[in-house]
């Protein structure tokens, strides 16, 4: 039976009106077609080759430019997204607000990353801050948040987010002895600024919506500094523990709000982790391979039960 | 020769369409509920994260035990006794697969595809190992069956399981056959495009029967990669050889290889294929032919100076996205002001919550990917004087 068979059919038996049927059999074969995804997306690559092509022109062409003109074109469209977003834009609210226009989005795309072109240009031309590129990356971080929470922008959020990372990594790198530990240290440190950042936020009601990007980062910044830890040769236990908690954390969180994403990553970082462990001290393939196929197996068992009991199997 | 019942995989659609439907508010809760419980499907299916790790899960333990057969059994054993024993693996991946989704009723569930993808895969391995190996059983000329074997077992799988990416599996599969056949290669992009071509006729004339049924997506899917691949074929500058010789050491002469007829006549249709694709998309208000040639079209806008043998300007990317930007806010105030915002049965307006979801998606990502860059401790970049031209001006500031 097919789908516009069925709507008849629901129709005669009283399960959807009249009027309904009209409206989803004209949906359903297509008499209304919504270009919405198709146009968004060429926005945004519309702006990425607008801006990739700013890059390039400023950083070949400066010297025949010259600086005063380079920064002021750069300040001038800077100046004009933000009048333009700020001057859209509806009053702040707590909660999720519509785009007061349909470009207003791309005109702050735009001006995020004309920020980040004119700092850089800035920077190498004037040595501002003596290469110390690791504050440009916190102010642009805290630029962003503004921007992210006043404008309620996801793509912004991430970039803040990714901006913010890149401070702590940046910061570490100038330390006289910057190792692997520090970094791993430094990623944990992330993920519990911004996990109590996003949690707080979230318990004040404060743009709730912007949780599963921060929780999303925030794991996987977490397993993967965990993981490094497994990695290493000498006091791996610890993180292998921590890397056991995280795995329970990460199920219980997915299986109870049934985001399952959480739920594969505590499958996959667990068993990248957890084998890397029972496999260090062994040298015989034909047990290293005997462990795989049966772990493989398991997971497979074990997750099929899960997905049964938790509603994501149907 | 599909896998799933017909009755089933309409079932199975039905739902998730009722759930689209509910989230976009156009049947209320207690209709949606009434409706599920009378559509009620065999298939068993899970969700994206779910199906991605049972996915990864089998492929580990088919790779897992084939090593370990091979390893334990056929260490010292000839190559072609591998093939041998390759081929024999896939026919048994391959029944399970048939099995997991026959019996078990498995659909897009991870295992199932895994399986299928693998058996792919070892049969492959297993005829270039079993026949052109060690003793050569088979004349090279006859190569060109190992990957002719995984083109059409893959389209098998397409069909059978109907899994949307043994497609464009099957047809990388068939760009490498033109190799074993001719070393020229205007002939080579000739015959892909050839192959392709008379892939998308087969499926234009399968899609007519099937526009208002489950399988109109399947094969709208099918239509817009068998015109990627044409256009893939016949544009020159996007070939892998040509691209790494040309773009990224600069050299735009036209290449050399080619006959100067050719390469001019395919200079005509990377202009006319994406016009078709464009055109024959809104006519069929079929959103992934669309798509491919919204694409195309870039791609063409991209390559023509490369083509031309054209110097490339730094602001080109710039006055694409101008042009870009400047085309679509055309496209959607001349959509708005249509009555009721639609014209011709398009709308820029959002009518599906998925899109909604896409959005949101792709900007997060996209954020997280192109977050500022900026050169690490002690590199530098520097500002210069133009790398082409520049009146004169050292490369250096």
């Amino acid at each position: 039976m097919t789908i516009l068979a069925r709507l008849e059919h629901w129709k005669a038996e009283g399960a959807i009106s009249p009027e309904q049927h009209v409206y989803l059999a004209s949906l359903y074969r297509g008499d209304l077609v919504s270009v919405f995804l198709e146009l968004n997306l060429l926005l945004y690559a519309g702006v990425l080759a607008f801006v990739a092509g700013l890059g390039w022109t400023v950083t070949t062409w400066s010297k025949q430019l010259g600086d005063v003109l380079v920064l002021a074109v750069l300040s001038a469209i800077l100046a004009a997204c933000f009048w333009y977003c700020f001057s859209r834009a509806p009053e702040w609210s707590l909660t999720e607000t519509l785009t007061p226009t349909a470009i207003f989005d791309y005109v702050l795309y735009l001006g995020c990353l004309v920020w980040v072109v004119e700092l850089a240009y800035l920077e190498n031309r004037f040595h501002v801050l003596s290469g110390q590129w690791d504050y440009y990356l916190l102010a642009t971080a805290v630029v962003f948040f503004f921007l992210a929470y006043r404008f309620d922008n996801r793509f912004v959020l991430s970039l803040a987010l990714s901006s913010l990372a890149g401070w702590f990594g940046l910061t570490i790198s100038h330390w006289p002895s910057h190792q692997d530990a520090t970094y791993r240290q430094c990623g944990l440190l992330y993920c519990v600024v911004i996990g109590i950042t996003a949690v707080l936020l979230k318990q004040r009601g404060v743009k709730q919506h912007f949780f599963g990007t921060y929780l999303n980062v925030a794991a996987n910044v977490l397993f993967w500094s965990l993981l490094s830890g497994v990695f290493q040769r000498d006091g791996h236990w610890i993180w292998s523990l921590a890397l056991l908690i995280a795995c329970g954390a990460s199920l219980g969180w997915g299986l109870k709000r049934r985001q399952f994403v959480f739920v594969a990553y505590a499958a996959v970082y667990g068993y990248v982790g957890f084998s890397w462990i029972l496999l260090r001290g062994i040298h015989d393939p034909t047990v290293a391979l005997l462990y795989f196929v049966v772990t493989a197996i398991a997971m497979l068992v074990a997750l099929v039960r899960i997905a049964h009991r938790f509603g994501a199997s149907k | 020769m599909r896998l799933y019942t017909e009755l089933n995989e309409e079932t199975f659609h039905a739902r998730k369409l009722l759930a689209e439907w509910r989230d976009e508010k156009l049947i209320n809760e207690e209709q949606y509920e009434r409706l599920e419980n009378e559509t009620v499907c065999e298939l068993r299916t899970t969700n994206i994260f779910l199906r991605l790790v049972f996915f990864f899960f089998t492929v580990v333990g088919v790779a897992a035990f084939g090593g370990l057969v091979a390893w334990s059994l056929l260490r010292d054993s000839s190559e072609p006794t591998i093939g041998i024993f390759l081929l024999i693996y896939a026919a048994v991946c391959y029944a399970i697969a048939e099995r997991a989704a026959s019996q078990a009723n498995l659909y897009r569930y991870g295992i199932e595809e895994a399986l299928a993808v693998c058996s792919v895969v070892l049969l492959c391995g297993g005829m270039g190992l079993a026949l052109f190996s060690g003793r050569h059983l088979a004349p090279r000329e006859l190569e060109f069956l190992v990957p002719a074997a995984g083109a059409v077992f893959s389209l098998w799988i397409w069909q059978r399981f109907g899994l949307w990416y043994a497609l464009p599996a099957a047809m990388i599969l068939i760009a490498w056959l033109p190799e074993y056949w001719t070393s020229s290669r205007w002939a080579q992009h000739v015959l892909i495009a050839a192959l392709y071509a008379i892939g998308l006729v087969w499926v234009l004339a399968i899609r007519s029967r099937h526009r208002l049924d489950y399988l109109n997506s399947v094969y709208s899917l099918a239509e817009a990669f068998l015109w990627l691949g044409i256009y893939l074929a016949i544009n020159l500058q996007l070939s892998v050889l040509t691209f790494r010789a040309r773009w990224l050491i600069g050299d735009m002469r036209p290449p050399s290889e080619f006959r100067s007829w050719f390469y001019w006549a395919t200079w005509v249709l990377i202009w006319c294929v994406p016009a078709v694709v464009l055109a024959r998309g809104i006519r069929q208000k079929d959103r992934f032919v669309m798509a491919v040639g919204g694409v195309v079209s870039i791609v063409t806008f991209v390559t023509n100076k490369p083509y031309l043998g054209w110097t490339r300007h730094t602001w080109d990317p710039m006055i694409l996205g101008v042009v870009l930007t400047g085309v679509v806010l055309w496209i959607r105030r001349w959509l708005a002001r249509g009555p009721d915002g639609v014209r011709a049965g398009f709308t820029a307006a959002r009518l599906s919550a998925k899109d909604k979801e896409w959005m949101n998606l792709t900007s997060s990502v996209l954020g997280l990917v192109s977050a500022p860059s900026t050169p690490t401790h002690g590199e530098d970049f520097r500002f210069g004087g133009g790398a082409s031209g520049g009146g004169g001006a050292g490369g250096e500031f």
